[in-house]
């Protein structure tokens, strides 16, 4: 709003005060929990346990994070995460981003049905049990597959892609084709660049959701061989699970004795949260557009 | 020369010479015989992924053996919906779900439109992109990490308790995750925690397309700066709310999954279990996927329900709707 019209009083400006100093409150609520875990994870195992660590490493302590290095589980687990991400991400802008395509070609006589069958999936599914059998009987399960091959093509990202791309000049892609250009190179050499900012909006989305994926893990991959962090960090919280976890990196490195289960949970919390802690600057300036175009024409 | 143009000249001369619309279908399908080729792995894929599950519901009705196709399976009719609303579970299921899902709605829902609104005050531009910055983080953490939190923060060597028993209001420590009282508590902050940033995104985008003459035109009339909330601002952003109302209502039966089965534990199933973590216990884990599939099924067809039913009364009462 431009206050400018507006003269503040005295209630305007005690408002301003408390609105000032609420939202200060608000922001530490909202990173304080990452802020403590860090400090438990800094924490010498045993003490930590004991509780009571608020800010600052009351023991300093960088045990967790060097078991974390030499832990070959764990850091097979964050290449999984990332190569999840990775074939994912790309796949899923390829097809979404080809079936935008598909959609917005303005003379295509396919363009309504495409659009059609696609918008159906957003208002109904088949649910969570006929889709566990569908998985079974494509024998995607204990696969790496299973992370990428169900989410190429998404119905939502189509809607905030297509609105993208329709509002491209059609000259643009007319005078392509008439250069003999076919779709392909149409959309990879001209709708593609133009929609960079689109594409990097739904490159986060789906990126994040990726990252964050645990649940299709523990459905579909129980034999441990496709383990990403997320399911590794869940292990953890289980209690009985983590005194195992832990006893068993006690019982192969005798260094480090002094670990607990608060200061190793703590820590790979940390892990899992950093990529997108660090990113998430960079990607900030994207994610609004895209959901309020989203909006918009959702 | 556009394609269409191409075409519609030949289809003029098609017409002269008689020749029959078989010919303009085909010519059609040449031009676009590449689109085709990109559309049919898709329409290939979203059979296989979106239909064939849809297809799948009608286990519902039968008695699903694996292996075996579901039409030639033993058809039973509404059984496994009599066996869901006769079981004992049934009372305890929906209760949950309503009571963590009604709670979301009555405090998760005003929580974020009152938050856009005091966003929407702060004077400093600087100030207010970095609170928005930070209360959009949460959002982007996974359930694990906001359960992994939850734990540090409310176990027995968590800050709470240790917090507590230095103010003295506990003299030993609570298991705040152990207990089912403290459950839709947790639950229902730790919702808010990770959404209510994230959820004011829109409402904000609904306040900035608000016409700036309507509040000059206000500051004319001397309404003041609460004044002009009041009367500009929150109705300026009444369609909005609306429409997320409708949706958020249409999903009252949607209480939440990954939160359950994270923060909730062995102890506490009695007040977290809802609908779609019983279908997944029943469905998947223990194998009945009929009777899970049914489940299922009955939830969305309410669901589909109450948007239709909210829809109608906001369009009777305020003139609004989705449909």
């Amino acid at each position: 709003m431009n206050r400018t019209y507006y003269k503040n009083g005295i209630g305007g400006n005690i408002f301003d005060a408390a609105n000032t100093l609420f939202m200060i409150l608000f922001a530490f609520l909202m990173v304080y929990p990452f802020i403590n875990l860090l400090a438990v994870s800094l924490n010498d195992g045993i003490d930590a346990a004991k509780g009571g660590i608020y800010f600052w490493p009351r023991k300093f302590s960088l045990e967790s994070y060097s078991y974390m290095l030499q832990n070959k589980n764990l850091l097979k687990g964050a290449v999984i995460s990332v190569l999840r991400v990775v074939a994912g991400t790309v796949t899923c802008l390829l097809g979404t981003g080809l079936l935008s395509y598909v959609v917005s070609v303005r003379n295509f006589s396919g363009r309504r049905f495409m659009r059609v069958i696609f918008i159906i999936t957003m208002y109904f599914s088949g649910g969570l049990i006929p889709t566990y059998l569908l998985i079974l009987k494509l024998h995607l399960i204990n696969s790496f597959n299973v992370y990428w091959i169900p989410h190429i093509l998404n119905a939502y990202y189509m809607l905030i892609i297509a609105s993208y791309v329709q509002d491209i000049p059609e000259a643009l892609s007319e005078s392509a084709s008439m250069d003999g250009a076919g779709d392909l190179r149409i959309f990879f050499q001209i709708i593609a660049p133009i929609s960079l900012p689109v594409f990097a909006c739904i490159a986060i989305y789906v990126g994040v959701s990726q990252w964050n994926s645990w649940f299709d893990v523990q459905l579909y991959n129980s034999n441990r061989k496709w383990d990403n962090l997320q399911i590794m960090l869940n292990r953890l919280l289980n209690e009985v699970q983590g005194e195992q976890e832990l006893r068993d990196a006690q019982l192969q490195y005798q260094k480090f004795r002094n670990m607990s289960t608060v200061t190793l949970r703590a820590a790979t919390t940390i892990l899992v949260t950093m990529p997108i802690v660090f990113i998430y600057p960079f990607f900030q300036k994207y994610f609004i557009g895209g959901i309020t175009i989203g909006a918009v024409k959702g | 020369m556009s394609r269409v143009a191409a075409d519609n000249i030949l289809l003029d001369k098609d017409s002269k010479n008689g020749k029959s619309k078989l010919n303009l279908f085909f010519r059609r399908l040449r031009r676009e015989r590449e689109l085709w080729l990109i559309s049919i792995p898709m329409i290939v894929w979203v059979a296989i992924f979106a239909y064939y599950p849809m297809y799948g519901v009608f286990m519902s009705f039968v008695d699903y053996i694996p292996g075996k196709e579901i039409f030639s399976s033993q058809w039973v009719g509404f059984k496994w919906f009599m066996e869901f609303f006769t079981s004992p579970d049934f009372g305890i299921i929906m209760r949950n779900t309503l009571v963590i899902s009604g709670l979301n709605l009555l405090i998760g829902f005003p929580a974020p439109i009152l938050l856009a609104i005091l966003f929407n005050e702060i004077r400093n531009k600087y100030f207010k992109k970095t609170i928005q910055s930070i209360s959009y983080l949460p959002y982007f953490i996974s359930w694990v990490v906001a359960a992994s939190l939850l734990y540090s923060f409310l176990g027995n060597d968590g800050i709470l308790n240790d917090m507590l028993m230095r103010l003295g209001v506990l003299n030993k420590s609570v298991s705040f995750l152990g207990e089912s009282k403290y459950f839709w508590t947790i639950i229902t902050a730790a919702n808010i925690w990770k959404n209510i940033g994230w959820s004011t995104i829109i409402y904000l985008s609904a306040i900035a397309g608000i016409d700036e003459e309507l509040y000059q035109a206000g500051a004319v009339d001397g309404l003041g700066r609460f004044g002009a909330v009041w009367h500009i601002t929150l109705p300026g952003i009444r369609p909005t709310i609306i429409l997320l109302w409708i949706l958020a209502v249409g999903g009252l039966l949607n209480a939440g999954f990954e939160q359950q089965l994270l923060i909730g534990n062995v102890q506490t199933r009695e007040v977290w279990d809802v609908i779609d973590t019983y279908a997944y216990r029943f469905g998947v884990q223990m194998g009945r996927y009929s009777y899970g599939t049914a489940v299922g099924l009955m939830k969305s067809v309410i669901g589909l329900g109450l948007v239709l039913l909210t829809n109608k009364v906001s369009k009777k009462a305020m003139g609004l709707s989705i449909i």
